[in-house]
């Protein structure tokens, strides 16, 4: 491979200019692998990295993702632009976190299903509860089991 | 072991999708169109109630659609190929071995499952997708797949067993003759249009006369295909589950564009795209094409525009599975057959002689030889890795282009609610 090297920098060990249309030489991977001569004394002990999907996603094929748009869960430490973890597979019970279908919008609530009462409640003190009654359509659509959200673009 | 198999169908799977993540479409009749939103490919059953056909073109429904706020969409593959493998993977954790037979239908084997009885197994398995998924399936069961496939539609159309789940296995003998006896023939798994004619013509109109007709006799006038329908409508099973889906032997891409086309460099770009589509497909199958066919269309339901329908097919000197070697000869084709001043509707690549990579041939004349090709694969796995990873069309040459003028009309596309970020459905806490 032919190189050029400036003068100011050819003093510099280690430092080569190329040409601007030296030919290109492409080394293959194996070529710049490392022999060790110990093997890693860590090698005994390695373990697979830590991945944010196993600790929030336990069952990946029945789970889904909802930004929020809003403030009225902030009790409960759902913010505006989180994104929530809805799984599915989780039976809904009382004290839930879910996501809901009503009256044709999709909202963010906690299930409360105690005597005979069935709400979406707020964590918020200036939103009040919304009282399911007869005639209203109500689906619980998932559970939310987590969230999270990226602060930096 | 006796063999049972179950075939599980979703209910208008693509509409049934967009309902999904969408609550103000609960109750509302939606339909799905194809590309280019011509015609009517997917109904709710609200629109299958209002007695609308499937395949009917959207602008013929124009009135209806006002007067029953239809809403339609553009077809979303995106959303419905990962609905339909979240469904797979919920069928598979119900039967050893499944057979994916389209986009929305599987067959399970359910042999030695009879335990608890069929029936309730098939209660459970639409429940889990229900529960899971939020999509209504229907079950079929029985010894055949044929009877199978017949077993769903009966499910379907509440024919027979309950709940969406009909189970052929419980059925006494008489009770399956006069259901038999209902269903026209042509509703059985195999049987088309032209031989449900010709079975007319003998007689032969309900799926009981056919199961009851003489074998041979049927075998002498179609074929040792329809023979075997008749013995798995006896329920003797004759077509084992195929869990691997045989390699194609041609590869297509085309698409319409939405908007005439007239500049050979937009063609260049969509068929440069057409073939970047289409050897990912040919590396998927661990093969090399040996030739390819280019063809562009003027539009022919406008005749009274100049008209011009070439192609071209070109045999590689070596086989290939490399989008950079397949495009230029792709283009190089194009170039060929292209006139200027047509305007083009259609443009399509077909990938031909596929052979499978390990027994390729080495030209005489090919240079470069072995080590060319591994790099070459290499790169190609690389781009394919990236690209399954990130999204299709992440990484791609630069002959296909950026802006796509020339990409099919899909005027009402829902967003991809669960394949893209930008997509998420938003929920309210308010």
């Amino acid at each position: 491979m032919l190189l050029m090297l400036d003068a100011r920098l050819a003093s510099i060990p280690g430092v080569f200019i190329p040409l601007l249309d030296a030919p290109r030489q492409a080394l293959p991977l194996d070529a710049v692998k490392v022999s060790a001569g110990f093997p890693s004394p860590a090698a005994d002990y390695e373990d697979k990295r830590l991945d944010i999907n196993e600790y929030l996603v336990r069952n990946p094929v029945s789970t889904f993702f909802f930004p929020v748009q809003g403030d009225s869960m902030q009790g409960a430490e759902i913010f505006d632009g989180d994104i929530l973890v809805v799984d599915r597979s989780v039976r809904a019970r009382h004290g839930h976190i879910v996501v809901a279908f009503v009256n044709g919008e999709r909202l963010v609530k906690r299930l409360h299903r105690r005597a005979g009462l069935l709400a979406l409640v707020a964590e918020n003190p200036s939103y009040p509860a919304l009282e399911i009654q007869e005639g209203m359509e109500l689906e619980v659509w998932g559970v939310v089991v987590g969230k999270f959200k990226r602060l930096v673009g | 072991m006796k063999s049972v198999f179950a075939l599980v169908d979703c209910n208008n799977f693509y509409a049934s999708c967009e309902k999904l993540f969408q609550p103000k479409l609960k109750d509302r009749p939606v339909v799905v169109l194809s590309n280019n939103d011509g015609c009517v490919v997917a109904r709710s059953a609200e629109v299958k109630a209002l007695g609308i056909p499937m395949g009917v073109p959207w602008f013929q429904i124009q009135a209806e659609a006002r007067r029953y706020g239809i809403v339609a969409f553009s077809s979303n593959y995106a959303l419905y190929a990962d609905m339909s493998n979240r469904v797979v993977e919920v069928l598979s954790s119900f039967a050893p071995s499944i057979e994916v037979y389209s986009i929305d239908e599987s067959f399970l084997d359910l042999a030695g499952f009879e335990r608890q009885g069929y029936a309730s197994y098939g209660v459970e398995i639409r429940q889990r997708v229900a529960d899971w998924l939020g999509l209504a399936v229907c079950v079929g069961i029985a010894p055949t797949k044929t009877l199978a496939k017949l077993a769903n539609h009966c499910a379907k159309k509440g024919l027979a067993g309950s709940d969406g789940v009909c189970d052929f296995t419980i059925l006494p003998l008489d009770a399956l003759s006069e259901l038999f006896g209902r269903i026209e023939v042509g509703e059985v798994w195999g049987v088309g249009r032209k031989i449900t004619a010709r079975l007319e013509m003998m007689g032969i109109r309900t799926v009981r006369q056919l199961r009851d007709a003489n074998a041979e006799t049927i075998r002498a006038r179609f074929s040792v295909v329809q023979e075997r329908t008749i013995r798995e409508l006896h329920g003797e099973s004759c077509l084992d589950l195929e869990e691997v889906v045989p390699d194609k032997q041609q590869i297509m891409s085309s698409r319409s564009f939405g908007t005439l086309v007239y500049d050979l460099a937009d063609l260049e770009e969509a068929v440069a795209s057409y073939i970047a589509k289409a050897s990912e497909k040919l590396r998927a199958q661990d093969s090399l094409a040996g030739a390819i066919q280019v063809y562009v269309r003027t539009n022919v339901f406008k005749p009274e525009v100049p008209q011009y329908q070439p192609a071209i097919t070109v045999a590689l000197p070596v086989a290939s599975s490399d989008t950079r070697v397949l495009a230029q000869w792709a283009l190089r084709a194009l170039r060929r057959i292209y006139r200027p001043g047509y305007g083009y509707h259609k443009a399509g690549v077909m990938l031909l002689n596929l052979s499978p990579k390990e027994n390729c041939q080495l030209s005489l004349f090919d240079a470069q030889g072995g080590a060319a090709d591994a790099r070459s694969e290499k790169l190609m796995g690389a781009l394919d890795d990236i690209n399954r990873r990130y999204g299709r069309g992440v990484l791609r040459l630069a002959a296909e282009g950026v802006e796509k003028t020339w990409q099919m009309r899909r005027g009402n596309l829902s967003p991809g609610y669960t394949t893209s970020w930008d997509g998420l459905p938003v929920v309210i806490a308010g």
